[in-house]
């Protein structure tokens, strides 16, 4: 327990103890005039000591100095750290909950340390009779302890705890909050919150109240002149040329600060090499792009990371990234024998890169088992299924999870999809509907949900109420329908079989039953039918820390093949700090922000997988929330709950609690009264008057 | 030994120092003195003797001096200065240093009064009184005569404090004016060395008058009681020099407990009377003890 001082700057009054010193010693001859008789006598008495005049009454200069020395020792605010027992108020204990911001931002100028001294001041100023729990957040909230008063326990807790790469959301750490003092029974609630108050962790949509009564204070570790560059996005574009893909990268830089950056340093590095370096200048508030020359495509998956010029928040000053050689999907398109009516499919099919179709065309009837079996999606463009061992390659083929596109037409009818065949489609065919005296249907209903018209989710992403549908077939299906003709009827359903899927579409894609080929939807919405049937995923480049890498599907983005490959077995996940877990088949949560490495068990590296992962871009803007709006919006108003502000609330508190420096004002005082005693008593004999 | 008549608790200088009238304060004082000597053996006002005369018819028996009579087998009377109307000349000093006091009288107050005392108790004695005032001169000057009371009580209560005193001078310059011999009073305060003050009293006493010193001196002067360390500015000369009271008081007492002694030895050998007289003395006390001291001194010839 040691004594300190809410506002130190006032123990320089202490130099004021020179002034009884120099009272004492120093004699004012000008102040005091005698007049004397004659000074015949006095002219004989040796003055030895007129130099320097000794200390008179050093009990009188003593308590004179400590008068002043008390006195400034009141103002300078003394308390006494760790005295929980002192700052205890009366009125019962204290449920506390510390809620400490982790998130990236934290991470710059410092705010860290000064997060863990306000943190570690709440644990010292506890009471006999509080309870404290320390909650970690960033995106979520984490309890590390339970509700304790065990200091040494919280500053344990506290001791393990490091800023993350994660994002700010005040939400759940204030839901948690809430939850625990609602469940207190101690007669003082409060809720600290140590943050820098970034104005994107609070939306005001979480409905968030702490109980009436309690009282949110907070530690203020925000700065108005914060600036920051960052590497906010990129841009990473296939080419192919002479045959050999190469990639160009294009990188987003954002400058969050008032003054512009100049001449600041970009790098591209693939696999731990730098290709190339650029400068580029960034306004005040502003971004710009840079960049980077096309390189060849590596022909393993590459590791890449732009990077700038370190700053004062290095998290986001990398953005990593992984290339994979193009995945092509081998499709094997059935036609029928005059193959004219595969035109628009094939040709929309031929355009493109992402992914790239790889197809064969292949009279109905002359497909074999070596052509199923090589391709990821099987298009039956209004032919009857195969039969015999290329039905049985097909069935097996969707089953291990490839895809069956089934387009009915004019051939497709109950009959040709008799035998086994007809179970691989949800509902037996059904007649023609003939809309053409209507000028045809349209389509109705589109499953926009469903991650097959996922790109034509927003507006102006694809028209499809403009095709006219003269004829369809009918397909009674309830479940699994994707899309509606506007009566109705199912234009598009999904089915399963095995791992894989069949997608039923009820009408051609050619121009004889619509004109949906003629609409600049029908090469988006082609590509999107067979790569889904496929379930072929693109490889994504990176990911954002906390997301949660989907195991069972992995293959994204993976060096090797295997696109939707299901996984029985766990992997051996390496973080990008170098800590090793084993992972069971399911899910990977993404804590870190670098390169994951995937490696199965008992094969060393070989035929690991790497996956980028970067901060959330969002936490780079440091912008602040006004801490009153915070505390205004969970707060009830009420006796006592107001949101209380205090730039260091809990050191500020102690000090109020302890009030120490009314006592020392109170010593003061006495000491006065002493003095003015004393000093009336030892001013003794009379000066000399003369009569004139 | 005459006891203090119960009266003399009045002449309390202080409360003297109030009273207006300089004859009422002398009158005052001489009176309540003049009651205290009422038991006193010694008839007659004057106790100084003068010489021995041949008994003659008609001569008071009382004043016989029997003791010459047991020697010489023959009758002499004694004869007091009292009965011959001698000069009583009463020499104030009124230089600036006689201002000084610590209490309700400084010592020229208390001079005043002595002085005028001594000038009724010589006029009731039939003598011829007269008073001069200096400093490092003469400033006033009323020669003795049986009328000049009241003119010595009138200077006597105008009397200022003047510039810096000195004794050699004026005392020279009464001592040249003085015609005939009779009894001198000098009340002053004396800060000069011993030696120089007998050199100018002795002047005085060139006729055989009878020289009587008062050294009156303030209590403060005397025990230096002073605390507040300060500058000491002389009064009559504006030296100062800076003194810590603490540091100079045992050193002041000695210096001035010897220079009194050195008076008192210096003047006694010459036959000249020496009294100091504080200021806090009741001026009847300081007179009764004086006379007393004087009778006994004069019996002793």
């Amino acid at each position: 327990m040691g004594l300190t001082f809410l506002v130190p700057a006032f123990l320089a009054g202490l130099a004021a103890l020179a002034i009884p010193v120099a009272i004492h010693l120093v004699y004012r001859q000008r102040h005091v005039s005698v007049a004397f008789p004659s000074l015949m006598f006095l002219r004989k008495v040796p003055f030895r000591s007129m130099r320097r005049q000794r200390l008179r009454d050093r009990a009188l200069f003593a308590l004179r100095c400590l008068g002043l020395a008390l006195l400034a020792l009141a103002f300078a605010r003394p308390f006494l750290e760790g005295a929980s027992r002192l700052a205890a108020p009366a009125g019962g204990g204290r449920e506390l909950v510390v809620l400490l911001d982790r998130s990236y931002s934290m991470t710059y100028a410092g705010r860290w340390d000064r997060a863990v001294q306000a943190a570690r001041a709440a644990i010292e100023g506890l009471g006999p009779d509080d309870l404290a729990t320390l909650v970690a957040f960033d995106e979520g909230a984490q309890a590390l302890t339970e509700p304790s008063a065990d200091a040494g326990r919280l500053r344990a807790a506290l001791e393990s705890v490091r800023p993350g790469a994660g994002a700010t959301r005040y939400g759940p750490a204030l839901k948690l909050a809430q939850e625990r003092l609602d469940s207190s029974e101690r007669p003082r609630r409060e809720a600290l919150l140590i943050t820098d108050f970034q104005k994107l962790g609070w939306d005001g949509q979480d409905e968030v109240r702490l109980p009436e009564g309690a009282v949110l204070r907070w530690a203020d570790l925000s700065a108005s002149d914060a600036a920051n560059v960052a590497v906010a996005d990129l841009l990473l574009q296939r080419e192919l040329e002479g045959g050999r893909e190469r990639v160009s990268v294009s990188a987003r830089l954002t400058n969050k600060g008032g003054r512009p950056a100049g001449a600041v340093g970009v790098s591209l590095e693939v696999d731990g090499r730098v290709l190339q370096n650029e400068k580029v200048e960034l306004p005040a508030n502003g971004s710009a792009t840079v960049a980077f020359a096309a390189f060849p495509l590596p022909p393993d998956t590459s590791r890449g990371t732009v990077r700038v010029d370190a700053d004062a928040l290095p998290a986001d000053d990398a953005f990593h990234f992984t290339l994979s050689p193009g995945q092509d999907v081998p499709v094997l398109l059935l036609d029928a024998p005059r193959g004219a009516r595969s035109l628009y499919l094939s040709r929309a099919l031929a355009i493109g890169n992402r992914p790239r179709f790889r197809l064969k065309t292949v009279r109905a009837g002359q497909a074999g088992a070596p052509e199923i079996e090589a391709a990821s999606a099987v298009v039956l463009n209004d032919v009857p299924p195969p039969t015999g061992a290329a039905a049985r390659a097909l069935k097996r083929k969707v089953e291990a999870g490839a895809g069956l596109v089934v387009v009915l037409g004019e051939r497709s009818t109950a009959a040709s999809w008799g035998g086994e065949a007809a179970a691989w489609l949800p509902t037996p065919i059904g007649a023609t509907v003939d809309r053409a005296v209507e000028r045809g249907a349209s389509l109705a209903y589109l499953d926009r949900a469903h991650p097959l018209f996922e790109p034509f989710r927003g507006p102006r992403t694809g028209d499809f109420s403009s095709a006219r549908f003269l004829r369809y077939r009918s397909l009674p299906a309830t479940d699994g329908v994707l899309a509606r003709f506007d009566d109705g009827s199912p234009a598009l359903v999904e089915t399963k079989l095995g791992g894989g899927r069949i997608l039923v579409w009820t009408s051609t894609l050619d121009v004889t039953w619509n004109d949906l080929a003629l609409q600049p939807v029908f090469l988006p919405f082609v590509h999107q039918l067979v790569k889904h049937a496929s379930g072929h995923a693109e490889g994504r480049p990176w990911r954002t820390v906390g997301e949660a890498l989907d195991l069972s599907r992995f293959g994204e983005g993976a060096s090797s093949a295997g696109a939707g490959a299901a996984r029985t077995e766990g992997f051996l996940a390496v973080s990008p700090s170098g800590r090793k877990a084993a992972v069971p088949p399911g899910s990977l949560e993404l804590e870190e922000a670098g390169f994951y490495e995937l490696r199965r068990p008992g094969r060393g590296g070989e035929g690991a997988w790497s996956v980028a992962v970067n901060a959330n871009r969002a936490e780079s803007d440091l912008s602040v929330l006004d801490p009153e709006e915070l505390a205004g919006a969970v707060t009830v108003a009420g006796a006592g709950a107001a949101a209380a502000a205090a730039g260091a609330p809990t050191t500020e508190e102690r000090e109020q609690r302890q009030a120490l420096w009314r006592y020392v004002l109170m010593g003061v005082f006495v000491i006065l009264v002493v003095e003015t005693a004393a000093a009336h008593r030892l001013s003794g004999g009379t000066a000399a008057r003369p009569r004139r | 030994m005459s006891r203090i008549a119960p009266g003399a608790r009045f002449l309390d200088p202080k409360v003297l120092a109030r009273v207006a009238d300089l004859e009422l304060v002398a009158r005052t004082v001489v009176e309540g003195f003049i009651n205290g000597l009422h038991r006193s053996p010694y008839l007659g006002l004057s106790l100084d003797f003068a010489e021995h005369r041949a008994y003659m018819p008609g001569d008071d028996i009382r004043r016989i001096d029997w003791r010459l009579f047991a020697r010489t087998d023959r009758f002499y009377v004694k004869e007091f200065e009292a009965d011959s109307n001698a000069d009583f000349l009463v020499l104030v000093d009124a230089s600036r240093s006689m201002g000084f006091g610590t209490g309700e009288v400084t010592k020229l107050d208390y001079a005043r009064v002595l002085a005028a005392s001594l000038a009724y108790f010589a006029h009731k004695q039939r003598d011829r009184v007269g008073l001069v005032t200096f400093d490092g001169g003469v400033v006033a000057f009323v020669p003795p005569s049986a009328k000049h009371l009241d003119a010595v009580l009138h200077t006597l209560d105008r009397m200022r404090p003047g510039g810096p005193g000195a004794l050699h001078e004026p005392l020279s310059r009464v001592a040249e004016a003085t015609r005939r011999r009779g009894i001198v009073v000098l009340v002053s305060d004396l800060y000069e060395e011993p030696q120089q003050v007998l050199e100018a009293v002795r002047s005085l006493g060139h006729k055989g008058s009878d020289l009587i010193v008062f050294h009156v001196l303030d209590p403060a002067e005397v025990h230096f009681p002073f605390q507040e360390p300060g500058g000491y500015e002389d009064l009559e000369t504006g030296e100062r020099i800076p003194v810590v009271p603490e540091q100079v008081r045992d050193e002041y007492r000695r210096l001035m407990a010897e220079h009194v002694a050195a008076l008192r030895a210096t003047l006694g050998a010459q036959r000249i009377d020496y009294t100091l007289v504080e200021t806090s003395t009741p001026l009847d006390q300081a007179l009764f003890a004086y006379l007393s001291r004087r009778e006994r001194t004069v019996r002793r010839r």
